[in-house]
């Protein structure tokens, strides 16, 4: 996968998830990150930075969006809530 | 959501820091007003969304929205009231563009701060019925931009001032005005109309009204209409290129107001180039644009439509007036013709084929044609001209052509049954002398009379050619029952028999025939009684014809058409070389009138002269003599001979015609009368002569007078009574 079609998620401990991109937009808040105008540090480095989320959650996340690209079609459900909560959930997922 | 195993599952809130930092909100907000400043500042590289948008989301979540938005208005307030410092000092032609930058860069930091603020947008605005954060940097930006006393008369001036500029000509950038009226409407349809639109049309109204003024003092009316076309095409393609679609009917109302409804009249009048002088010179291209500009206004194309209307009424009315024309049938009717191709060219090319401009144009006619008494004569004539000759050679269908031309004037008629008086006469001529060209068109000129006005209408005129053909039959037949013993000696008979009552009445006066052909005569009735058993045969000399064989001086041997009253004249001089008038008239018995007429042809038309007469002259006197021409020369073998032909008719036979409508009409009137007092058994007399008008107004324009003197009529004889009450209402009694 060439490097612009990835982003990388990195947890509140540091560890780093590099997944595609269109993955990752499963996520609207993140979608918003990679492709608000003016060009944030997120979307200059193609990285984003969690500072509150733990790598347990991260990589409960990262399937997630795996899950929801295959099987959703971008429609959301409430797995991902009752798998996670609905602070995460309203956190990443809140759409325009 | 179907969960069939149904636990009991508690999830837990999720914990939240408990915020204990007093100062959480003000730290939190100052990295967030931070953020909105650089991003104003086109610094937004170095800031993580993540941390922006994390610190809002926390914001609100922890009770600090309403912290957060008023910090927003404030501090997007601020950065506007700067912005706009520097957009007023923006100097001439940079203020537009600097304007239109800003607005750019406005709209952008607009959506990233919109972005990082979006769990705001998405969750506290709506509970606290806020203005969401994009609507609000709008009206932000118009309250302290464009409603800033030092921007919004500069702005809207500048508008209008590039707006006439490019009204006189000039070019101006086009693409700078259509984003700033766009952001006008981004703004609001309202901030459009209020801040720009009103005044763009006053404007617009008052630079219209002093330019029509100038070009309808200066131009003809052609060209005015070009002006104004190319006026209101250009508004419609500035509306296209920077306006709102929404202005493209007000402004082209204006213009169409100012240069078009405010002038209508006078250009339609204008003397030398008005509508009159593009219909006479066939001005299609003008009288299309005047149609299509005209339109677009109230009245304007009944303006139009009147004005034409009056015109063909009155160009119509010189022309069935003009004593000049009425000399000639055939012209007349073909002008009449022409006139209606040249109007019927110009609504279909110029007037879109309009119906209430055909309507008018056949309304002008009918008033027209009708002004002459003596059309339906004319009209008669003109197709038994075209039937005896102008036809000849000429395809099928341009014959059907120039019937249907002659069945739109006939629609025209009021008097119809006058028309039909004369076609039967006319027909009655072709059929009888065999002169008609097509019996395809006569047949298909009587169908088309036929849909138009009925069986009953051409009844009789089927009735002629039935006879024509009957006689056709009956002459074989006899011809066939002499067994052949016609010879060379004996003359050919061909009789026609005729219907009476099918065929136009005319004053029977026979002739004495001569011998020879009495002979044959005798024996044709005697055949026809024959077979036909209790019928009665008349003889209609005045209105056969002959082919005679005479040898003249050098044995040069001539056939000679003539009718049945010049070959009794001619079969005379077999018999001896003078013979004075007298001798004549007594000999055949012809009628004095006719007799004249029918020497004159034979004996003082150059080239046809097979008589002499003495002495010389052009008229036929009572004591003139005939001499057989011996010196007769042609180069033609056949020769014919022809009294004068369906001429149009003189004064007294005019006279007589008409009585013999005006004879005819009566039983038509009486008819109608008792078919509508049967029906409605009491009426009173405006509403019988109003309905009687209406049932026989596609035959003829029955007189008033005449229907009161038909119901007098008709009281006399007990079909009607007076009410005894009211004297004006009559009763039917059956």
């Amino acid at each position: 996968m060439k490097k612009e079609e990835t982003v990388k998620l990195i947890s509140a401990e540091g560890f780093e998830f590099v997944i595609s991109k269109e993955a990752a937009m499963v996520s609207q808040t993140i979608r918003n990150m990679l492709t608000s105008p003016g060009g944030f540090a997120e979307s200059q480095r193609g990285e984003v930075r969690f500072p509150e989320i733990s790598t347990v959650i991260l990589e409960k996340i990262c399937q997630y969006f795996y899950w929801s690209l295959q099987f959703v079609n971008g429609k959301e459900t409430d797995h991902f809530s009752l798998l996670l909560g609905c602070n995460f959930h309203e956190y990443l997922m809140s759409r325009r | 959501m179907s969960t069939p195993k149904k636990r009991n599952f508690q999830i837990e809130a999720f914990k939240h820091r408990v915020v204990v930092d007093p100062k959480y909100a003000e730290k939190t907000w100052k990295i967030l007003e931070h953020a909105i400043r650089e991003i104003y500042n086109h610094n937004a590289s170095g800031l993580s969304f993540e941390e922006l948008y994390r610190n809002a989301y926390n914001m609100v979540l922890h009770k600090f929205g309403d912290k957060l938005y008023t910090g927003l208005v404030t501090t997007m307030t601020m950065h506007l009231k700067e912005i706009s410092k520097t957009i007023e000092a923006a100097q001439g032609g940079l203020f537009l563009e600097e304007l239109n930058r800003k607005w750019e860069d406005h709209n952008k930091a607009l959506q990233m701060i919109r972005d990082i603020l979006m769990y705001m947008d998405r969750t506290f605005i709506p509970s606290t019925h806020k203005t969401p954060v994009h609507d609000l940097g709008l009206h932000l930006w118009r309250d302290n931009i464009i409603h800033s006393k030092k921007i919004q008369t500069r702005l809207l001036n500048t508008l209008l001032e590039l707006v006439q500029r490019e009204r006189t000509g000039e070019v101006i950038n086009r693409g700078l005005m259509r984003n700033i009226t766009k952001m006008l409407m981004d703004l609001g349809s309202s901030v459009y109309q209020e801040d720009f639109e009103k005044l763009f049309l006053e404007v617009s109204a008052n630079f219209y009204s002093v330019e029509s003024q100038q070009f309808i003092e200066s131009c003809d009316c052609g060209d005015y209409l070009k002006k104004a076309e190319r006026r209101l095409n250009e508004e419609v393609d500035r509306v296209s290129h920077y306006l709102d679609a929404k202005s493209l009917t007000k402004i082209t109302n204006v213009v169409e107001k100012e240069m078009i409804a405010n002038h209508m009249l006078r250009l339609v009048h204008m003397e030398n180039s008005g509508l009159v002088k593009m219909l006479v010179d066939d001005k299609y291209e003008d009288l299309g644009r005047m149609y299509t500009l005209f339109r677009r206004v109230p009245d304007g194309l009944s303006t139009i439509r009147d004005v034409m209307t009056s015109h063909i009424r009155e160009t119509g009315k010189q022309l069935v007036t003009d004593p000049e024309r009425l000399k000639d049938p055939v012209d007349f009717v073909q002008r009449l013709l022409d006139e209606k191709d040249k109007h019927d060219k110009i609504i279909s090319s110029a007037f879109n084929n309009d119906k209430t401009f055909q309507n008018g144009l056949n309304s002008a006619f009918e008033f027209f044609i009708n002004l002459n008494p003596r059309s339906p004569e004319f009209i008669s004539l003109f197709v038994d001209d075209k039937l005896r000759k102008g036809l000849k050679g000429v395809s099928e269908e341009d014959v059907e052509v120039v019937l249907d031309k002659v069945m739109m004037l006939f629609r025209y008629l009021q008097e119809k049954d006058v028309f039909e008086k004369y076609y039967k006469q006319h027909l009655a001529k072709r059929l009888l002398s065999g002169k008609t060209v097509s019996d395809d068109a006569e047949r298909s000129l009587i169908v088309k009379l036929k849909t138009e006005c009925g069986y009953q209408f051409t009844s009789k005129l089927e009735g002629m050619f039935t006879d024509m053909k009957t006689s056709h039959d009956t002459m074989q037949g006899f011809y066939a029952s002499q067994g052949g013993e016609t010879t060379a000696d004996t003359p050919t008979l061909a009789v026609q028999v005729l219907t009476t009552g099918s065929w136009p009445t005319q004053s029977s006066s026979t002739c004495n025939l001569p011998a020879e052909i009495m002979g044959v005569c005798e024996k044709f009735r005697a055949y026809y009684l024959g077979t036909h058993t209790g019928r009665r045969l008349s003889w209609q000399t005045n209105m056969g014809s002959a082919d005679l064989k005479a040898t003249f001086g050098k044995a040069q041997k001539h056939e000679l058409n003539v009718s049945t009253y010049q070959m009794c004249v001619l079969m005379l001089f077999n018999n001896a070389d003078r013979l004075s008038y007298k001798e004549i008239e007594q000999a055949t018995e012809i009628p004095s009138s006719d007799l004249k007429r029918c020497l004159q042809s034979l004996a003082c038309v150059k080239g046809r002269n097979v008589l002499r007469k003495e002495p010389m002259s052009k008229d036929i006197g009572e004591n003139d003599a005939f001499y057989f021409n011996d010196k007769f020369t042609s180069k033609f073998y056949k020769v014919k001979i022809g009294t004068v032909v369906a001429q149009k008719e003189s004064e007294p036979e005019k006279l007589e015609t008409r009585q013999r409508v005006e004879e005819d009409r009566k039983p038509q009137i009486e008819a109608a009368i008792v078919r509508i007092m049967k029906s409605r058994r009491v009426l009173d007399h405006n509403n019988i002569v109003a309905e009687v008008t209406k049932q026989l107004q596609s035959r003829f324009l029955p007189n008033p007078v005449v229907i009161k003197k038909r119901i007098e009529s008709l009281i006399e004889r007990e079909f009607l009574e007076r009410d005894k009450v009211d004297r004006k209402t009559y009763r039917y009694l059956a």
